[in-house]
């Protein structure tokens, strides 16, 4: 079995293209796991994984809960909304007290950027980032490849268009990372305040049009507004998003080919995606929530290999 | 007699001597024409060091009173001493802040016995809130107080900017301006760039930096006055200086001596030591700097010394607080930007440059070693933070030697 060259999953930028490869053809065995009777398997049966969120989740937790659980793995789980920071314990240490019950690997969202990085220099357990505030959020880049390539077979010179808050989006940019490296065109879409000024730096195209956006894609992944991560006014109102930023059925049926919807939830609906489109043929995004739990066996499973 | 520096160069009026014997007489450092080597007590070997004018720091950051676990009056001096300089800038960002005679006559006090001359830039808002002016008049009066600004904070009222600019007339005071627009660099953490970019952080655009020179300037046109630039960072921000100088406005400008050596490259690892304001740039804001300086755009390079304890580094890169150690890393940062500016160039811009700037005459001497390597660690740390990437690392370039007000220091040794 091949494993892989790295012992933590930070962020998609510094992982190499065979080792992506590897985590997608892994999770191609586990879909098929888990779509069986009984869809356990033991792979994991010695290791035990912490869960910790310092910013709230509910797919994402629940995802790599069941991921864990279905490898045989013990789970832990620790959430808070406030930074350890906050309650007075820095993170190293809130970590250290974690892994001196003898855990093995840590899954960490934080609303830092780096802040797995740094956990990742400072304590000895295995680090999976499952996003840190608006860098990266690796294993929703690898379940959308995986969902994609499920859908549409090898990405090479396959067009990705990411649409909506470019700004404040891990997704946004662990899935640019990801795309390039299985030969995908990327282009971003979207307001040009949630766009980084220097995105186009990232070797991706820039498109203020969302028709003309739909038009050149195969594959629009329409991103949350993320008026949670917003701290100053990036447009003046979510009625005027919805109107020159939001994808709707009528968009999708009058372009002149299929394209592939995705969305990494939780979507505000009539906001971003307005609920016919949302729930049309086009979308795949029940397949994205299904595979992000195969994704995320593959991965754990993986890192485990990768541990010593 | 006692000790003989032989063979040592000097650097002076951007020259560099043929070696020369040196020794101390009268309180003075006297080149040694006629005497005989057996009169001396002491002979050292000076052929791989440098001599210079004492050097001076426009920009220092202390933690007294306050934050004495960050620095102290005495560590400072420490520092300061071991690294070469005899005299330095310190700004006001204490708790509480440096904006009253009481709190400039306390680190004045506290400083005297360690053989520096310390002077302090005093706080020209309250707080450094920006808004309400501070006693200046009664802190330059009663305490001397020469140099005034809010150190590392912005002043970003117009009004207020102007009308601290019409004040110092009084006396001459200058104006120390840390420029960039708070609102233009709201929450972030690094250079906007490419690299910002891709790690996903909140960026400082260089147009922060360049809107409030600009600003800044026309200002001190409208007001006539005395502003000296601290810390920049911009390609733009160098044209600006430059333009206006060119333009007869009564300006200086300093850099950090580490906007030279570090870029924004290097924040790709998330390391917390790297986070300071204004932040590592970009090639091309580098390469200008390096310009300004040999153009005489920048008249001094600074240590921009910002002690801060192991705990607010040793935490995730946007909760971690801003700012570099800067005073034992400056030699050796010297001596890694002489492979592209020579040391004539260097040297001016610690002694003469910033001695014009503050006004003061300077009869002390540094005496280094550009060649010896130490290591940067918990020994050989004067300062109570070690806040530097190069902790934990050997440089090269060790301060022998200070000699000011008729005495000779032997530091590092």
């Amino acid at each position: 079995m091949s494993q892989l060259s790295t012992r933590h999953l930070l962020g998609i930028k510094d992982v190499t293209e065979s080792d992506i490869r590897l985590i997608l053809e892994t999770a191609a065995n586990f879909k098929e796991v888990i779509n069986r009777p009984i869809k356990k398997v033991p792979s994991l049966r010695d290791i035990t994984i912490a869960n910790i969120f310092f910013e709230n989740s509910t797919r994402t937790r629940l995802s790599f809960e069941l991921a864990e659980k279905r490898l045989s793995a013990d789970v832990v789980n620790f959430s808070s909304s406030n930074s350890s920071v906050k309650k007075g314990e820095t993170l190293v240490d809130t970590v250290n007290n974690i892994l001196a019950m003898k855990v093995d690997m840590v899954v960490m969202r934080h609303a830092s950027p780096g802040a797995p990085h740094f956990l990742s220099r400072n304590v000895k357990a295995n680090i999976v980032n499952a996003g840190d505030g608006t860098h990266e959020h690796p294993t929703q880049a690898l379940l959308d490849s995986f969902s994609m390539q499920e859908k549409l077979g090898d990405l090479a010179g396959k067009k990705v268009a990411i649409i909506g808050d470019i700004l404040h989006s891990r997704v946004a940019l662990s899935n640019i990372f990801c795309l390039q490296k299985l030969g995908a065109e990327v282009m971003v879409c979207g307001p040009i305040t949630l766009l980084p000024k220097y995105i186009s730096s990232l070797g991706v195209k820039v498109e203020l049009d969302v028709k003309k956006a739909l038009e050149w894609c195969d594959v629009a992944n329409v991103l949350r507004i993320q008026l949670e991560r917003q701290q100053i006014k990036y447009f003046p109102s979510l009625r005027e998003y919805s109107l020159y930023y939001g994808i709707n059925k009528k968009m999708l049926d009058s372009l002149n080919k299929e394209i592939v919807l995705m969305h990494p939830g939780p979507i505000n609906r009539g906001v971003e995606l307005s609920s016919d489109a949302a729930d049309s043929a086009h979308s795949i995004i029940l397949d994205q929530v299904e595979n992000g739990v195969a994704v995320r066996m593959a991965v754990l499973y993986l890192l485990a290999g990768a541990r010593n | 007699m006692s000790v003989l520096f032989k063979n040592l160069r000097f650097i002076r009026n951007g020259k560099i001597s043929e070696p020369k014997n040196f020794f101390i007489h009268d309180q003075s450092f006297k080149e040694l024409v006629d005497s005989s080597e057996s009169e001396f007590k002491e002979i050292i070997d000076c052929s791989s060091y440098f001599a210079s004018s004492g050097w001076i720091d426009l920009r220092c950051g202390l933690g007294e009173p306050g934050q004495e676990y960050r620095e102290t009056v005495e560590s400072l001096c420490q520092s300061l001493i071991s690294s070469g300089f005899v005299k330095a800038v310190i700004m006001p960002n204490t708790d509480p802040v440096i904006q009253s005679k009481n709190e400039v006559d306390f680190v004045l006090n506290r400083s005297r016995k360690f053989g520096i001359d310390l002077e302090i830039m005093g706080a020209v808002t309250k707080n450094t809130l920006g808004e309400d002016l501070t006693e200046i008049l009664d802190m330059h009066f009663q305490s001397g107080v020469k140099i005034f600004g809010d150190g590392i904070k912005p002043l970003s009222n117009s009004d207020r900017f102007m009308k601290i600019l019409q004040y110092l007339q009084k006396f001459d005071g200058v104006l120390f301006d840390h420029a960039y627009d708070p609102l233009l660099s709201i929450f972030g953490q690094m250079h906007e760039g490419e690299i910002s970019t891709q790690l996903g952080m909140k960026g400082i655009p260089n147009l922060s930096e360049d809107i409030a020179i600009q600003r800044n300037l026309e200002i001190l046109r409208y007001t006539g006055g005395r502003v000296h630039f601290q810390t920049l960072s911009t390609k733009k921000g160098v044209e600006l200086i430059r333009k206006a100088k060119a333009e007869g406005l009564n300006v200086t400008a300093d850099t950090s001596i580490y906007q030279l050596i570090f870029k924004d490259k290097d924040l790709m690892t998330f390391d917390p030591n790297y986070k300071v304001n204004p932040p590592f740039r970009s090639e091309s804001d580098r390469a200008a700097l390096i310009d300004g300086i040999l153009d005489g755009t920048i008249d001094a390079l600074v240590s921009n010394h910002q002690p801060q304890d192991f705990d607010s580094k040793f935490s995730e890169f946007d909760l971690a607080s801003f700012g570099m150690a800067g005073l034992q890393a400056f030699l050796p940062a010297l001596v890694q930007l002489s492979q592209e500016l020579s040391w004539e160039v260097l040297i001016e811009k610690i002694t003469a440059g910033p001695s014009k700037i503050i006004g003061s005459q300077n009869e002390s001497v540094t005496i280094f070693d550009p060649t010896q390597s130490w290591v940067y660690d918990e020994k050989s740390n004067k300062s109570l933070s070690s806040n530097h990437p190069w902790f934990g690392t050997s440089l090269t370039g060790q301060v022998k030697f200070v000699f000011q007000k008729g005495n000779l220091q032997r530091v590092n040794e």
